[in-house]
């Protein structure tokens, strides 16, 4: 067995220098080879095993859009808080008409500001999209067909405070408006304090006559519970901090709190309701941009939300109050596209908000879905699978963490223990996971589960409505008339109008008009064997059709007394526009 | 001289309100002079929250003196409904006598003065083209048919005014009504009777879709716009919550007054005659939509002053509270206490019980013409068909002529200033100090809240909008041997207690605070 390794170790090594001396001998031999399913030579080089800020995420942005011009372009939508721009990317072939005349995609990541990697997920669906696009036929045809409007943060204040400030896994979540959180009539008098300095907010314990616990004898980093009869030796304080005002809590009056998904304006309830609501649907500038935004683009037909952890595939309602907002037509859809979510990313589930995980009012996804009639999923990024492919249950066990940092992380992931002076409480000792372990993922797993989720988004872009008029058939009605029937065919899952949508008429209906004809009548033909027509009187050129639904068609007739050659068209707000020319 | 100038003050007083109170409701220029001139006053603050897409102010006046931020404050609020222009003028007034008759309230109480909140809709009252309108100058597809506002009003009769118009039709749903064949009623088809007209605002069928005016030249309604209970996508509330200038301007300025613990809106709500009830099952959801029951009492106590202070007896005031309307949300989302009353409505008369009979009976009664006579015209969309032009004329439902303005002014005044005297107030009683010996004294002391109102709404001690009560004691850490330096409490009921002691240690003097922005501030200071 050694000696065979040994071999063909040698072989190897000569293998090596023969190629390396060809090269050499050739300088255009290429020296790397593309790998399946990641672009190869892109024009933008991006490593996907780390985390940018908002500024780093912005010139990824930028890059990607100058070496695009023609799938790419840069926009900033709106301010933050602390007036950062809001960028936008929009992706589509432009050389096959304008953005908002094909249907298309939102995708957003990071409203929660420490669910980092949302935005290098969105990212990498850009870069994805921008650097196949020229290899790549399935990729041509989307772009020709779709539009995607990509916001890698819509929180990039707070964004860059979890990475560049002191913070914890779950800080600072909101966004950086300060607000009073103790009551007391002052507002970010009492944050976190990293005692130790090292950019980590982990946890502090104190050796105590009295305490509860003691240190693992097999591994100090772990605490762990003594016996009901046993004395222990530590004593656990909390977050690391202190009381900066006084009043007896450490850490009690921070950065926020508010929550920046709470903040939409679908069934929207106040904070007595619903904790981390703000005054009014969209008072946070940065939500108000998007709104806007979506609001001005008709045109968005599927949207996406990446947040993190725990593996899951999210769909609404977010309340159960909102049960009957979501009816079987479009659950069907939903189901669809969410089922084969769960296949395409593994260790992820399908669930559904309200009964699967907590209620939540005015959350980003019901106002897409309830006030748009957009089809929208959250995606709960990272999940323990991906460390052992194991299942454990979402965000993982402590114990599963410790063995993750001991065999793949040697020790990266974790702050030690150490002696600290604390101003209130003495000795204690300070120590912890780090704030980009746990929820974020490690460098190793990001790529993967960035393509997998991407690839997700696209599944889901594909099936927004594409249209098309086919079939168009005359028949001669004597005394210079004539019928001119034609149908309107959606060929993906989704309709032009969601159940919702129809039930609020939030969007205008979809409009099918023949030029070039003289009309006498027009109808939406609801039983063509059966002859059942259903007239519109008023500018019959024009047919209102109230939807066209997934996989389906809708047919239209007009009775002509004139016309030869006539084209006819159709234009739909999320359905986008097609045309047929006799 | 002295008798002269006598007779020149009485003369200038007279002729002040002759010539501000002038025979009509104001126009928006005229409400700005009145403003600016308030303005001039030092308890005053005139402040321009933003312009409308109308292009006019909305204004608040924050009236109060020095220490107004900690003081208890009341909030007025005027033209939440554009067509209402009594409630304009009720703030205005409130606004005016409070300044020049009853400066001593802004001792204890400041008021935010909110006039007039929809602008753009109030000027319909003084166009060439009188209707009740609601909605702002922005322009909303309220039918939703992709074309913003392309079925309005039209003023088929020429009379420059919006009424009805009722077609001859078999299959109509209406009759003449048996108290008054002017005014008509749906025939009562469970008892066999049959109808004759169909029944439509004034308008053409501009869009050809087969309805009439609903798609108004208007735009969102403040009063239908709010959070609580909002109507989305109906017509006038569009499809987001808060969403125009003026009610995002008003909002934000409010969450910044901490001081405010109650609202007095003049709109056509009304829980001032009669409170709201109480639903244990409502207000035990998780979203609430029952008035809590501590809330309910305290609303019953107000209601039973207001109905002391006015004379004006309630008849079918009906309405207590509307979607997505202000009076509901200051109190279900901002957790203030929140009264509405329409400041007037018709008067009970001669037994009618069809609103529309009792009022053309009230005003009959007073030779007072608000009835246009059905008047038969030609209609495009009804070619064969008889089709007459009537109805009572706009706004007189629910704005009195202009002359009874001023009682009504004067009582709801007096009832405001009520209100304010039975603000929350915070006092410490019952102070002992006691040396333990060794340099150390012990201070105890009870703070008092002695007021009917609690400091607290039941609905404002679950936001976060209110702040609690804070109590500061000043000693030095090292000089405080027992008691909190920072003590929260959540509230204090009506003529409630809280007992506070602190040990300190060492002489001198110590200075110990309690309150909250709106329940005000109580200090005291013990020599050791």
């Amino acid at each position: 067995m050694k000696t065979m390794k040994t071999k063909n170790l040698i072989v190897a090594l000569a293998l090596g220098a023969l190629s390396l001396g060809s090269f050499e001998a050739t300088a255009q031999q290429e020296n790397y080879f593309r790998a399946i399913g990641t672009p190869h030579k892109p024009k933008v080089e991006i490593a996907w095993n780390r985390y940018y800020s908002a500024e780093g995420l912005w010139d990824w942005m930028k890059k990607i859009a100058a070496a695009h011009p023609d799938l790419a372009k840069v926009e900033a939508i709106g301010k933050s808080v602390e007036g950062r721009d809001i960028l936008t990317l929009t992706i589509t072939d432009f050389s096959t008409g304008k953005d908002t005349d094909k249907p298309a995609m939102w995708i957003d990541g990071n409203i929660h500001s420490n669910e980092v990697q949302g935005a290098e997920f969105s990212l990498y669906v850009a870069w994805y999209l921008t650097e196949m696009h020229a290899d790549n036929e399935f990729v041509k045809q989307l772009l020709k067909d779709k539009t995607f409007y990509i916001t890698p943060t819509i929180n990039p204040d707070a964004r860059n405070n979890f990475f560049k400030e002191p913070n914890n896994a779950n800080t600072p979540r909101s966004g950086m408006m300060v607000l009073d959180n103790d009551g007391d009539g002052m507002a970010g008098e009492d944050r976190m304090d990293d005692l130790d300095g090292d950019g980590h907010i982990t946890m502090m314990i104190r050796k105590s006559p009295t305490g509860r616990y003691i240190k693992d004898p097999l591994d100090p980093r772990r605490l762990m519970a003594v016996g009901p009869s046993q004395v222990g030796e530590y004593e656990i304080l909390g977050q690391e901090g202190t009381d900066n005002d006084g009043d007896g809590q450490v850490n009690d009056d921070g950065v926020g709190y508010y929550d920046p998904n709470r903040d939409w304006g679908w069934n929207w309830q106040p904070d007595y309701i619903q904790r981390g609501a703000l005054k009014y649907p969209f008072t946070l500038p940065e939500n108000r941009s998007v709104m806007e935004f979506v609001m001005k683009h008709p045109n968005i037909a599927g949207a996406q939300s990446f947040h993190n952890s725990g593996g899951m595939i999210l769909r609404g309602p977010g309340a159960e109050e909102d049960v009957n907002t979501y009816n079987q037509d479009d659950i069907r859809i939903y189901d669809a596209i969410g089922k084969k979510g769960e296949e395409m990313i593994p260790g992820y589930r399908y669930l559904t908000v309200y009964k699967d995980l907590y209620s939540v009012f005015g959350g980003e996804l019901d106002w897409f879905y309830g006030n748009r009639g957009v089809f929208t999923y959250s995606n709960e990024l990272m999940v323990s699978y991906l460390y052992f492919h194991q299942q454990s249950g979402g965000r993982g066990s402590q114990d599963e963490q410790f063995k993750v940092d001991e065999l793949l992380t040697f020790g990266d992931a974790y702050v030690n223990y150490k002696e600290f002076t604390h101003p209130q409480f003495g000795t204690v000792e300070i120590g912890g996971f780090k704030k980009t372990f746990g929820r974020a993922h490690p460098g190793f797993l990001l790529e993967q589960d960035a393509h997998r989720n991407a690839a997700f988004t696209i599944y889901h872009a594909y099936h927004t409505p594409k249209l098309s008029i086919l079939d168009v058939k005359e028949e001669d009605l004597g005394g210079g008339l004539k019928a001119i029937t034609a149908t309107v065919f959606n060929e993906r899952l989704m309709p032009t109008h969601a159940s919702q949508d129809l039930k609020y008429k939030i969007e205008r209906p979809d409009y099918v008009t023949i030029s070039g004809a003289k009309v006498v009548a027009g109808f939406v033909v609801e039983d063509e064997d059966m002859k059942k027509f259903k007239e519109q009187k008023f500018s019959p050129e024009k047919i209102a059709v109230e939807n066209v639904p997934g996989m389906g068609a809708v047919k239209v007739k007009w009775i002509v007394s004139s016309g030869s050659s006539y084209s006819i068209t159709v234009d739909s707000a999320k359905g986008g526009k097609a045309s047929w020319k006799k | 001289m002295r008798k002269f100038l006598l007779t020149g003050l009485m003369l200038g007083s007279l002729l002040g309100t002759a010539v501000f109170a002038q025979s009509d409701y104001p126009t928006l220029s005229q409400i700005t002079q009145r403003l600016q001139k308030l303005d001039g006053n030092a308890s005053v603050e005139l402040t321009s929250l933003t312009k409308t897409e109308g292009g006019k102010d909305v204004y608040v006046l924050k009236v109060g003196t020095e220490s107004a931020d900690e003081n208890p404050a009341i909030a007025v609020v005027g033209g939440v409904e554009g067509y209402h222009v009594l409630s304009v003028e009720l703030a205005l007034q409130f606004a005016e006598k409070l300044v020049a008759d009853h400066e001593e309230a802004l001792e204890k109480t400041t008021f935010y003065i909110f006039p007039n909140m929809s602008p753009d809709a109030y000027e319909q009252y003084h166009a060439a083209l009188k209707y009740e309108r609601r909605g702002n100058a922005v322009a909303v597809d309220h039918d939703r048919d992709g074309k913003p506002g392309d079925n309005g009003y039209t003023d088929l009769n020429g009379d420059g005014m919006i009424t009805w118009m009722r077609v001859e039709d078999p299959m109509g749903e209406w009759i003449p009504s048996k108290e008054d064949e002017r005014v008509l009623v749906k025939a009562d088809r469970a008892k066999g009777e049959a109808g004759k007209y169909s029944l439509y605002r004034e308008s053409k069928d501009d869009d050809k879709d087969g309805k009439f005016a609903e798609d108004l030249k208007e735009g969102i309604a403040f009063n239908k716009s709010l959070t609580y209970k909002f109507p989305v996508f109906e017509p006038l509330a569009g499809d987001i919550a808060v969403s125009q200038k003026e009610s995002r301007a008003m909002l934000d300025y409010l969450f910044e007054q901490w001081n405010i613990f109650a609202f007095v809106t003049f709109s056509p709500a009304n829980n001032l005659s009669t409170p709201l009830k109480y639903s244990a099952g409502d207000a035990k959801k998780r979203v609430i939509t029952s008035i809590l029951e501590k809330d309910q009492a305290v609303n019953a106590m107000v209601s039973g002053i207001y109905n002391e202070t006015v004379s004006q007896k309630a008849f079918q005031q009906n309405n207590q509270g509307t979607d997505g309307d202000f009076f509901q949300w200051a109190y279900f989302h901002f957790a203030r206490l929140s009264f509405s009353t329409p400041g007037y409505w018709t008067p009970e008369f001669k037994a009618k019980t069809n609103a529309e009979a009792n009022l053309l009976a009230w005003s009959d009664s007073l030779g007072q013409e608000v009835f246009v006579p059905w008047l038969e015209v030609k209609h495009p969309d009804f070619p064969s068909q008889k089709v007459e032009v009537g109805g009572i004329k706009p706004f007189a439902a629910s704005n009195p002529p202009f002359d009874k303005v001023g009682e009504i002014a004067e009582e709801h005044t007096a009832f405001i200033l009520r209100l304010a005297e039975m603000q929350p107030k915070l006092e410490f009683h019952n102070l002992k100090t006691e040396d333990l010996g060794n340099g150390l004294t012990r201070i105890s002391v009870d703070l008092y809240n002695n007021s009917p109102l609690p400091s607290h709404s039941e609905m404002g001690e679950k936001s976060r909008w209110l702040r609690k009560i804070r109590i500061d004691m000043d000693a030095s850490a090292d000089k405080l041997v027992s008691g909190d330096k920072i003590k929260l409490v959540d509230s204090l009921g009506a003529f409630e207690k809280t007992s506070l002691s602190w040990i300190i240690r060492g002489g001198g003097s110590v200075t110990f605070k309690a309150g909250a922005p709106h329940a005000g501030f109580a200090t005291q200071t013990v020599k050791l």
